[in-house]
């Protein structure tokens, strides 16, 4: 069976997301944010509706005059694409502040920035040459993803970044630094990271817990991400011939192999974790099993007055099955499809044969 | 060149400059004068800028002022004595909004902007710092992404209170908690704000995604932090779990099979490994205090792993294999 990985949460599933559900925390998310693509493109898209306050203008000259400044040209292009804004804005944006200064406005106490041939230029600072102070949100923004960054697997603890935060130190708000975050370890991150900015093929050996079998496959991966504790990996699958996301912990060997394939980056970050036919079950699920809906993507789920819920789920293997119920034991319940109700049974005489055969 | 306008100053007061553009110069004005200014003598340096009426130049200069003061522009009054005694005058001090120089490497900037390129956060203001700092964000398609998700109003209220030091107010298993935030982390895809409760006298661990409706937060400054707060160890990992719990701490010796023994190794360390068997499979010595932690994690290898002792728990899991197989 294909390496098919349970885990949702961030991506969610398409048809969590299309029913606005999902895993409590982070899937909830991305079903808000409806396709799970980057916040940021969501919190643009938004900000780009209507005409722009003079607030917003204001603040963005003021980011974005010192940056120009400091560089002396830059295309138009390339400077709209970075701010997220259209050239029309940006260069609506740069004439007012061209004809901005102080007094007498003679032209050479105009702040010095004009167009020309497609460039933008800022070659004599006048005022608003240094930036503003970084502020609480944005100290902690850095904070927090260096923090995150710092905690990947292969990240050098006395590296530049390092160096870097350690200088934005003193600047931090006192609290900042007991916001903490924990990334899981895991072999081949860093390899796999590396593979995927080179497009260079790896031979994998991959441990599948849900056939109990070892696969040895060619990949080129994608991206790699982390996901409620755990890192995967995106990868073109040259075994099925597909796109397949691996847990880089069930990973046992990765080998580069020489071939460099084209760069195809991944750009639809909604990539299926499971393919809509699969078989569904649905589970009475008592308070202490929670965990289930926490942990499993969910196709939907029922609140029940006493605490517990009926959830639906998608099944990939009838093992995957088999473990969940044994591990949630009297809590989980399956109501429906009737085929699967033995599966509980079945697993538990599976693992009992080992403890009497032992005893 | 791009032809420029016509500077304000050669405008007639008919042309309505745009508030941007009025906002732009009155903070170059401010900027540039190193004596406060009163309004009287801002009106007369921005020349018609301003309208022409008192009452309306007031509000527009309180409207500017306001909204400079919302980006983070330090703009400052006092009242003169003298001959204008009675008379606001304003100024800005750019050493107190403009970034110094943090003197940061080219190495170091290349390594912020590959941060906030692979950790999502949920917000912008990653891009706005980088731009800050003078770095460029990274535009090409994520090829390795963190999502750290703290986008909510929720998360946002609880980050602002555990950096102002406001006691927080929030439902939690039906109760009302009422927790002085010490410190918050993000650990195996949740977040976690750990502080003092008052409703239980004690130090305890909250995990924000089961916070039960909204999150007040009360006044800055309302208590101290424990010194030598160490937010990671506040937090016990999956490993702990098994041994936090009412019962009294025992080690069970559990037989994992070949192929499962890698992670257990990885998860608990080379010092849990009892022995090693022949076939590759591995005996090790896992804390086990909380049962029902215990058995979540024995039965996830299903059977792949065998509980060899000691004894009662080998019974329990026996116990609650027969239950489920109706025997």
């Amino acid at each position: 069976m294909a390496p098919r990985e349970r885990r949702p949460a961030r991506r969610g599933t398409a048809r969590s997301a299309a029913r606005g559900k999902g895993r409590a925390s982070r899937s909830a998310r991305s079903a808000a944010r409806g396709t799970g693509r980057p916040a940021r493109s969501a919190a643009r898209a938004t900000r780009r509706r209507g005409p722009r306050s003079a607030a917003e203008r204001v603040t963005g000259l003021l980011v974005m005059l010192p940056w120009v400044m400091a560089r002396t040209r830059v295309s138009i292009a390339t400077m709209a694409r970075q701010f997220d804004l259209t050239e029309a804005e940006l260069i609506e944006d740069l004439q007012m502040a061209a004809v901005c200064g102080v007094p007498p406005y003679t032209p050479d106490a105009l702040i010095d920035v004009f167009m020309d041939g497609g460039e933008v230029i800022a070659e004599v600072p006048l005022v608003f040459s240094r930036p503003l102070k970084l502020n609480t949100a944005e100290l902690f923004a850095l904070r927090v993803m260096g923090e995150a960054a710092l905690a990947m697997p292969g990240a050098a603890a006395d590296g530049p970044l390092a160096t870097a935060l350690a200088k934005l130190r003193p600047l931090m708000p006192a609290g900042a630094d007991t916001v903490a975050v924990d990334l899981p370890k895991a072999r081949f991150v860093k390899e796999l990271r590396a593979a995927v900015e080179t497009c260079e093929r790896q031979e994998i050996d991959y441990f599948s817990p849900s056939s109990r079998a070892r696969t040895t496959r060619a990949i080129t991966p994608r991206r790699v991400f982390e996901d409620a504790g755990r890192w995967y990996v995106t990868a073109d699958d040259h075994l099925s011939g597909a796109d397949r996301v691996f847990r880089i912990d069930r990973i046992e060997r990765v080998t580069p192999l020489g071939i460099r394939d084209e760069p195809r980056p991944l750009t639809d970050d909604d990539l299926p974790w499971f393919s809509a036919d699969l078989p569904t079950v649905t589970l009475r699920v008592g308070p202490e099993a929670r965990w289930i809906v926490e942990t499993y993507p969910y196709v939907q789920r029922t609140e029940r007055a006493d605490g517990g819920l009926e959830v639906t789920l998608s099944v990939t293997s009838e093992h995957w099955l088999g473990r969940l119920l044994l591990r949630a034991g009297r809590s989980a319940e399956v109501l429906e499809p009737a085929t699967y109700r033995g599966i509980g049974v079945m697993t538990a005489r599976r693992v009992l044969a080992r403890y009497e055969a032992g005893a | 060149m791009a032809r420029r306008t016509p500077p304000a100053s050669t405008r007639t007061a008919a042309v309505k400059t745009s508030q941007a553009e009025r906002m732009l110069n009155l903070l170059a004005l401010l900027v540039d004068r190193t004596q406060p200014l009163t309004l009287r003598q801002i009106r007369h340096e921005l020349r018609a800028q301003y309208p022409d009426g008192d009452e309306a130049a007031r509000a527009a200069f309180e409207r500017d002022k306001a909204a400079l003061r919302e980006m983070g522009i330090p703009f400052e009054m006092k009242t003169l004595g003298g001959d204008a005694a009675g008379e606001a005058a304003y100024w800005v001090n750019r050493a107190n909004y403009e970034l110094g120089d943090l003197r940061l490497t080219d190495a170091e900037r290349e390594a912020l902007q590959l941060a906030v390129a692979t950790v999502r956060l949920g917000a912008q203001h990653g891009d706005q710092a980088l731009w800050k700092l003078g770095v460029e964000r990274a535009l090409g398609p994520r090829t390795t992404v963190v999502d750290l998700g703290l986008d909510t109003e929720r998360t946002r209220t609880i980050t602002d209170a555990v950096m102002q030091r406001r006691t927080l107010h929030f439902g939690y298993k039906g109760e009302i908690r009422t927790v002085d935030p010490y410190g918050m982390l993000s650990r195996s895809g949740f977040w976690y704000v750990i502080g003092h409760d008052h409703l239980r006298g004690a130090q305890r661990v909250f995990r924000v995604d089961r916070i039960e409706g909204d999150v007040r937060a009360g006044a800055a400054q309302a208590f101290a932090r424990p010194k030598n707060f160490d937010v990671r160890a506040a937090v016990p990992t999956e490993q702990q779990m098994l041994a936090v719990g009412d019962g009294e701490i025992t080690t069970a010796r559990v037989l994992v099979d070949s192929t499962l023994a890698g992670g257990v190794r990885r998860d608990f360390g080379d010092g849990a490994v009892v022995c090693e068997h022949d076939s590759g499979s591995v005996e090790f010595a896992i804390p086990c205090a909380n049962l029902g932690a215990f058995r979540s994690w024995v039965f996830a290898m299903v059977d792949g792993a065998e509980v060899l002792g000691p004894r009662e728990i080998r019974d329990a899991v026996v116990g609650w294999l027969r239950e489920m197989a109706g025997r």
